[in-house]
Order: C-alpha cells, then structure tokens, then sequence
C-alpha cells in the first residue's frame, strides 16, 4: 500500500502546486488589471479611510485639506476656497475618481510613495500617518484677483511667470464647487456629475488647458516670429494699404477687420492687427515653412503640463494647406482651423517674454512628507527653443508698441507706469452674413524690460456683450486688473 | 520517556513557540493596523494563548510522547492565522473562536485519553458507520435540518447549532478503514472478465455504488456540493489505497463525473456555481460578487499584502468562513497565502508519512484518510476562492471560523497523532506503556515464576 500512498502524496503535491500557481496568476499576473477595474474600489475606500496631506498655494492658502468625518469614512476632502481653485486641486471623490493636483499627486497626498512609506515605519508607533502635502506655484492673491476680474463670463485667465514655466494663477468660469462632488453621498455626487456634464461651458474640463479655441490676431505672434526668423521680414518690410487680398486658389478675398483699410511697416501692421499682411506672409512663406513653426511651437502636440490630460493646440498639416492655401492664409492670422490652448497662448507670450525660451508648465512647486521634509522640488525645464532672441526682442518691441499705440492701447496702461507688451486677438467665429460671435482674447506680459508675468485672458465668444466687443476692450482690462495685482506683490 | 520520544517532544515544544509567537505578532500587528494601537487585550490573549500551547504540550508529553512533532504546532498556526483574522473582522466572532479553540484543544486531549490504542476502534465500525450515515443525512430531517447559505448542512438542536457533516467525515473514514483493512485482500483479489477489461466483482462493487449513492443525496437533498466531492473522494482514495487497482479509481472518477454531469443539467444550484466559477464578472452584481470581491480582495493583496489590519478584507462576503484565505491573501499577499498551502502540504507529509510508517491495515488506512480529508477539503475550499475549481461552500480546516469544523479537526488531528504515537510504539522507539489489565496480567505472571522457583529451589 506504501506505493500508493507515494502516489497519492504526490498528487496532492500536484493539486497545491496548482493552487500555488494560480495565486501568482491572481495576486501578481493580474493585479494591475484588478486593481484598475472600475467596480473595485477597494483603494478609495482605503485612501478615504486614510489620513489625506493638505495643498497649499505658495503664499501659505491651504485649498484641500482633510476634515475628521463621522459618517462611514473616516475622513471627509474639504476644499476651502469653494470653487477658486477648481481647475488646479481638482476633486478627490468615492467612486468618481479624482482630477487634478488630487490626481496627479495621489501617492504622495496618501502617503503611498517609497519614501513615505520608509520614513513611516520609523513613525508606526504614533498612528503611522505617511501623508504628504504639496506645494502648489499658484499664488492665492493673483488667482483672486483673477477669478474677481473674470466674473461671470465665460473664459479662463491663465499667468505663468516667463523665466521659470511656474504658473501662478489659472481659472475659468463656469465652474463649480468641488465640495459638492466631494461628498460621500455617491447618488448625490452622480446627480452632480450628470447636471455639470450636460451644462453648457463644459465647466468639468478645466478650459484654461483642456480645451482650445480660435485664437484670432494672437496667433501673429507666431507668423511674425516664423517670418522674422526665416528672414523673409525684418522691420521695414511695408505692406501695401488695401481692405482685402484675393489668395490663390479662390474668388474669396480674404478682407480685414471690419472690412477697413490696412497697410504699412511691420510695427504699423502689427499694432493695428492688420490681417491681409499676415495672410499674405502665412502664403508666401508656403505650407512648409509655417507648419514647421507651428510644430517649433509646440503647436500639435500634448502640452507638457503636470496636470492630468491638457490638450494640444492645433494649426494644420503641410498637405492640407498645400491644397488650400486660402486657409493657410487665414490662419496666419488665426482664424480657420487654427485653435489654441490657452495655457499654451499664455506660454508663446512667456517665451518671447523669456527670449524665445518656452519652459515647460507646472503648478506642483513641491512635495513633503508627514514631517515636512522635502520629497521632491519642480525644476523648471526648457520645453522648446521657440525663436531666435533677436527675433524675441523685436516681437517684443512689436507687442510693446501695441500697447503704447495699437489695439490695447485702451486698456493694458498697468499702474505705476509699467510698461506692459500684448497681442490682443478676436477670433471671428461666424461665417459672413450670421450674427456677429467672436472670441476676445488677450496675451501679455510686464514689465517689458524685465517680464516677470505673462498672461492669457480669453473669452468665449458664446454672449452678444463679448462678441459685439474686441480682445483689446473685453481681455484687455482684465489682463490689467490681474497684471497689477500681481506686479504690486 | 525514551530519548527519541523526548527528542521529538522537545522539538514540538520549539514550534509550538515558535506557533505561538508568531500568531502573537500577527494579533498585534493586526491591532495596529487597524486602529494604531497594542491590542487592548494583549494580556488575556497571551494568556489564553500560552493556556492553550502549554496544555497541548502537556497533553502530548503524557497521552502520546513518541507521536510525530510537527503535525500540533502546524494546526496551533493555522488556528493562529486564522484566528487573528477572524478577530480582525468581527471582535463578537473572535469571543465565540476562543471558546472553540478551548472546545477544540479538550476535545483533542480527551480523544487521546479515551482512544490508547487505535486498532481498538476497528470493532466499533458498524456503529462508526450509523453514525456517519446518521450525521450526514440528519441536516434532511425536517424540523431538526435547516438552510444557510443555500445548502442545507445545519441540525439545530435546542440552542445548539451544529454542521453534523464534519463529525460524519471522521466516523466515515472510521469504517471505510475498518472495512478495507479487512476486505481489502478479498476485494483485490475478485476480478470480473468484462471483454478486455478486469473489473472488480460485482459483489465487491457494492460499497462503491453505496458511497456513491450518499454523495448523490448529499449533493441533492443537501445542495452540499462540496462535502459530496470531499467524501466521494475520501472513499475512492482509500478504495485505491487499500486494493492497490486503479480501476476503482478509475471507475469512482467516471461515476462522479457522470452524477456532477447529469446534476449540472438538472439543478440550478450547480449551473451557477460553474458558471460563476468560468466568469464570476458577469454575474458581478450577483451570484459572482462574492468571487469578484475575492478577486480584488487578493489582488489588491498582491505579492507582500497590505499588511494586516491594513486591507479591506470586510468586503469579501463570508470572509470569516468560507472566504477566509482570500482575507489572508488581501492582507498577508502571495507570501502569506503560501504559507498557508506551504502548512497545509506539511500537514499532508506529516500525514501520510504516519500512513507509510503505520504496520496495521487499520491504522494505515485510517491515516490515509485522516490526512485526505485535511488535504482534499482545504484544496477544495482555497480552490473555490481562488477559482481553480467550482466554488463549494466548506470550510478551510483549523482556519475558518466554526465550532463543529475546529473540533472535529483537532479530534481528526489527536487520531493522526495517536495512530503516530502506536506505531512508535511498535517500532520499540518508545516504551508500550501498559494499560491495568496488562499490568495485572504480569503481576500474576511474576507472582506465579516467583512460585515456581522457590519450588523448586526446596
């Protein structure tokens, strides 16, 4: 019987080797897949069980922090400042997941990174609390005063500092309130999320940098800087007066701004935002030329930010302008297909602020622990080298004038005397005959000599006050509320 | 005590320690975990810890000193773990689980005292049989039988609420040895020329076809799929064990195969099991959630766990029970886990390694068997969970949470030791200790010697 008994002692050996095997399957083949599936919230519950570190802006505002919940979750994510900070904290909800600063710093706010979790062990006796807080660049005084000059209308106001691609300031209405998703009420919170999702506006994405526009006369910062820097203009180069320029290929003439007359040097047609100069130079550069200066841009691809999901701005590719060159010469001046990241727009303005010098956007400055010990600290990086420095002095010279005599004339005259250099932009939006809608749009940055701000205010044109005005009077005085504010910290 | 028989006792008592610190670290770590403090407790606990290891040595020191010195401190852990977790879960249950372990440890120390010698009980067979026969078809009688979790294994009796079917096993495997170890030559020798084929004879087939007819009722009138497969493969091991023909073997599997085929047809019961087994993620929020959730439980658990106290093990329907190891998988992960199986295949070694030594057909198959049900019983429950098989409602042996399984097994656990002890016994590695009858038999023998020669020295 002893044989079988060998035998038998095997093939139990067998059946636990296959239990075995299977546990590796389970617990290490599939475990990123379990954990990622929708219906297993085990990690929310445990993060909302689990101390959660606070954000703070870099002037010390604390704008999501965890409050002691009696309800079944330990803890409940409260958001002070209601929805100033909406498009920068995100929310951290059970079941919806989390968006944001909430997002993208998850393991360091539960305190999940490797170096948390060492110097917690040391802690294991006092609670074990690993959580982590994070520093972000936005400073509370500025974003105020940007939500405050924005009011109710429709549009974001985005201010990086040039030198370093910190972004100090970004908000867009409609918003709304994270508290509200934050609740643990999951009916509740979906009620929300379906009222907020059918709402015009799209105030779930955060506009500033998820979503693009038609950027209008704004988008000639970039014609210019591609014209000047392929040699093909300098600042004498003169454009003949007239109110409109047949392109090839069409019967269609492509006229300017309220259909007036328009001409002259380069920093007359730049102030005065001419667009048949712009839609000549876009043609005459040729497909080619203008695209690789789109892609030099950046334009085409995901901006580089360290926020989840921004979008890409958009220009056109070689082929497609090759068989329409009209709109190659519209969207030398913006309109057309040509739309723009705001947060991208705020950064072409940074760069010729930083001597052609893009730097990557950021808004988390940096991480600690429980006890306050640096994690990590952002080091401001170079996205791309957009325009010669030559180039970049003459646009800002070019934008300088647009403030002193040109389209923003009205409005960016900064306190103090501060010189402040623009670009404003109104993107037309219906075609000829339909009633007027436009974008206004304004891009800047002061002081002029040393830039420490630039900064993009966009408004969607979706109302008749908006569309009826201009970049320069509708962007413009924000752009000077917040520019002040800022200038005077 | 022979010095083999204190070798072996002196290594039980380092593990048993060594069992014992380590469900000790676990309690408080667990504690820890959970709410960040030493468990309140810690005293009591250790103290009905060191109760219980203390006196399980003890017990073995005086009632079975030559037995095997791994098999206790391997339960003593399971227990432990187990333990631990069902105290992690609910602090009512961990009350009830300590007073089944003192339940367990009494009911293990008297066995040893009653049972001495285990070829004793081959003259109870019969009754080992009605009262297997008798446990596992009594949770059918109506008024006594009732309902839980869908399968129909509980008796209640006045206030006391038991699964007979745990106890039954152990009868069960009782007679099947008694049988075999006296029918065993007849039936091998038997042979029926079916064509080309060597069957056993008709005749001998019968208790086949008989243990086969009790898993039927068991997986019908019970729904009790899991004790059916556990006991049908009790008897078809032991069969194979005992007559040494793999045509028993192969003909319990056929027959198996064909009443778990024709049930699935036939009873919901079953078509959801498999089904839930093949694709518990369709029926999430249904009849696979509790699969699903043992899923997520064991992958968020991952390689080191989330430590314990530290997972969500609450969330696994029945993680007390049926679901513990995917709770032990959640917050001890694939280390953990595999300690688990690691334990239960030792047990398994230790087990048949006692069959192997055994000189009596008796004992040998009764070890068979003893061992086959810890084995097979656990593979069938951490299969269930894990999903390597249809998912059975049974326990997990010495780990779940419940009075009748805990003691049965720790009576299953002191009949492996006491069959262990008689064979070291027989092997002269231990002194027979002489039960009165014998100690009378030789006074007399010695006063009658001591007789006969001062006869004949006058």
């Amino acid at each position: 019987m002893n044989a079988r008994i060998s035998r038998l002692a095997i093939a139990l050996l067998i059946l636990y080797v296959v239990l075995f095997a299977q546990l590796n399957i389970i617990q290490v083949g599939k475990r990123s897949s379990l954990e990622a599936d929708a219906r297993n919230n085990r990690q929310t519950v445990r993060d909302f069980n689990e101390p959660r570190g606070d954000i703070v802006t870099s002037d010390g505002v604390v704008i999501a922090r965890n409050e002691p919940s009696d309800d079944e979750f330990d803890w409940q994510r409260v958001y002070p400042e209601g929805d100033t900070y909406t498009p920068i904290t995100g929310y951290f909800t059970f079941g919806f997941g989390a968006t944001g600063v909430e997002k993208v710093a998850n393991d360091v706010l539960a305190g999940r990174t490797t170096e948390q979790q060492i110097t917690g062990l040391a802690s294991l006796f006092d609670g074990g609390d690993t959580s982590g807080s994070v520093e972000v660049t936005i400073d509370s005084r500025i974003q105020e005063a940007a939500k405050a000059a924005l009011g109710e209308r429709e549009g974001s106001v985005v201010v990086v500092e040039p030198s370093t691609g910190a972004v100090k300031a970004m908000y867009s209405w409609p918003t709304y309130d994270t508290n509200i998703v934050a609740t643990h009420d999951a009916s509740l919170a979906s009620d929300v999320f379906e009222y907020l999702d059918a709402m015009p506006g799209k105030p779930l994405l955060a506009n500033a940098y998820q979503e693009r526009y038609m950027p209008g006369s704004t988008f000639k910062i970039i014609t210019t800087a591609a014209a000047l820097d392929a040699g093909f203009i300098t600042l004498d180069t003169t454009w003949a007066e007239e109110s409109e320029f047949l392109p090839p290929q069409t019967d269609n003439p492509i006229g300017n701004y309220g259909g007036k007359v328009c001409g002259g040097n380069l920093v007359e047609v730049f102030r005065r935002s001419c667009n048949t100069p712009f839609a000549r130079t876009a043609i005459a550069l040729g497909p080619e030329v203008m695209v690789t200066a789109a892609e030099r841009f950046g334009i085409g691809e995901t901006i580089p930010f360290d926020l989840p999901a921004p979008a890409s701005s958009y220009f056109g590719d070689v082929d497609y302008f090759e068989q329409n060159l009209p709109l190659l010469g519209i969207g030398g001046f913006g309109q057309g297909n040509t739309s723009m990241v705001p947060l991208h727009m705020a950064l072409i303005a940074a760069a010729v602020a930083n001597n052609g010098v893009m730097m990557k956007p950021y808004v988390i400055a940096e991480t600690r622990d429980h006890d306050g010990r640096l994690l990590r600290r952002t080091a401001p990086t170079t996205w791309r080298t957009v325009m010669t420095p030559t180039t970049a002095t003459t646009l800002r010279d070019l934008m300088v004038e647009v403030v002193r005599n040109g389209t923003a004339r009205c409005c960016l005259q900064l306190a103090n005397g501060i010189q402040a250099a623009a670009k404003t932009g109104t993107a037309q939006l219906n075609a000829a005959g339909e009633p007027e809608s436009s974008h206004a749009w304004v891009v800047a940055f002061a002081p002029a000599e040393a830039p420490r701000y630039a900064i993009v205010v966009m408004l969607k044109g979706t109302t008749a006050e908006i569309s009826a005005g201009t970049g320069g009077t509708l962007a413009g005085p924000i752009a000077k509320t917040v520019l002040d504010r800022a200038l005077a910290l | 005590m022979s010095a083999i028989a204190e070798r072996r006792r002196r290594t039980e008592l380092g593990l048993v320690i060594f069992a014992g610190l380590i469900t000790a670290g676990a309690y408080t770590l667990a504690s820890l975990g959970k709410n960040s403090v030493i468990p309140p407790r810690i005293l009591p606990f250790l103290a009905l810890l060191l109760g219980v290891l203390v006196g399980a040595h003890v017990v073995m020191r005086k009632l079975a000193p030559g037995a095997d010195s791994t098999l206790l401190p391997l339960a003593i852990l399971l227990n432990g773990l187990g333990y631990v977790m069902i105290a992690r879960l609910s602090d009512r249950l961990a009350g009830l689980q300590t007073t089944w372990t003192f339940v367990g440890v009494a009911a293990f120390a008297l066995t040893l005292i009653v049972v001495r010698r285990v070829n004793d009980l081959v003259r109870f067979k019969w009754i080992f049989f009605a009262v297997g026969a008798g446990l596992l078809l009594l949770p059918v009688v109506p008024g006594l039988g009732f309902s839980s979790g869908g399968a129909r294994i509980w008796v209640s009796v006045g206030p006391i609420n038991f699964q007979p079917g745990e106890f039954a096993k152990l009868a069960l495997a009782l007679f099947f040895a008694a049988y075999l170890a006296e029918s065993r030559e007849l039936i091998s020798r038997g042979t029926w020329q079916v064509g080309r084929f060597l069957l056993p004879e008709p005749r001998d087939l019968l208790p086949l076809l008989g243990a086969w007819g009790f898993s039927v009722v068991l997986m019908v009138g019970q729904k009790d799929l899991g004790s059916s497969l556990l006991f049908f493969t009790l008897f078809v091991v032991m069969v194979w064990v005992a007559t040494e023909k793999a045509s028993f073997m192969a003909l319990g599997l056929a027959m198996f195969a064909t009443s778990a085929t024709i049930a699935y047809f036939l009873f919901d019961h079953v078509q959801t099991r498999v089904s839930i087994w093949l694709d518990p993620w369709r029926s999430y929020s249904g009849k696979g959630y509790q699969i699903a959730q043992s899923m997520f439980a064991l992958g968020s658990g991952g390689m080191g766990g989330t430590g314990l106290g530290l997972g969500d093990p609450t969330r696994i329907p029945e993680a007390k029970n049926d679901f513990i190891f995917a709770a032990i998988g959640e917050e001890l992960g694939l280390f953990g886990a595999t300690a688990i199986l690691i334990a239960f295949l030792l047990i398994i070694g230790a087990g048949l390694r006692t069959a192997m030594r055994a000189k009596r057909d008796f004992a040998k198959l009764l070890a068979v068997g003893l061992t086959t049900i810890i084995g097979v019983q656990a593979f069938i429950i951490i299969g269930g969970v894990i999903r390597v098989v249809p998912l059975t409602g049974i326990t997990l042996p010495f780990v779940s949470y419940g009075g009748s399984s805990l003691v049965a097994n720790y009576v299953l656990l002191a009949l492996l030791l006491r069959i262990s002890d008689n064979t070291a016994k027989r092997l002269g590695e231990t002194p027979d200790q002489m039960s009165v009858a014998e100690r009378f038999e030789a006074a007399r023998a010695r006063r009658a010697s001591r007789r006969s020669t001062t006869r004949s020295s006058s």
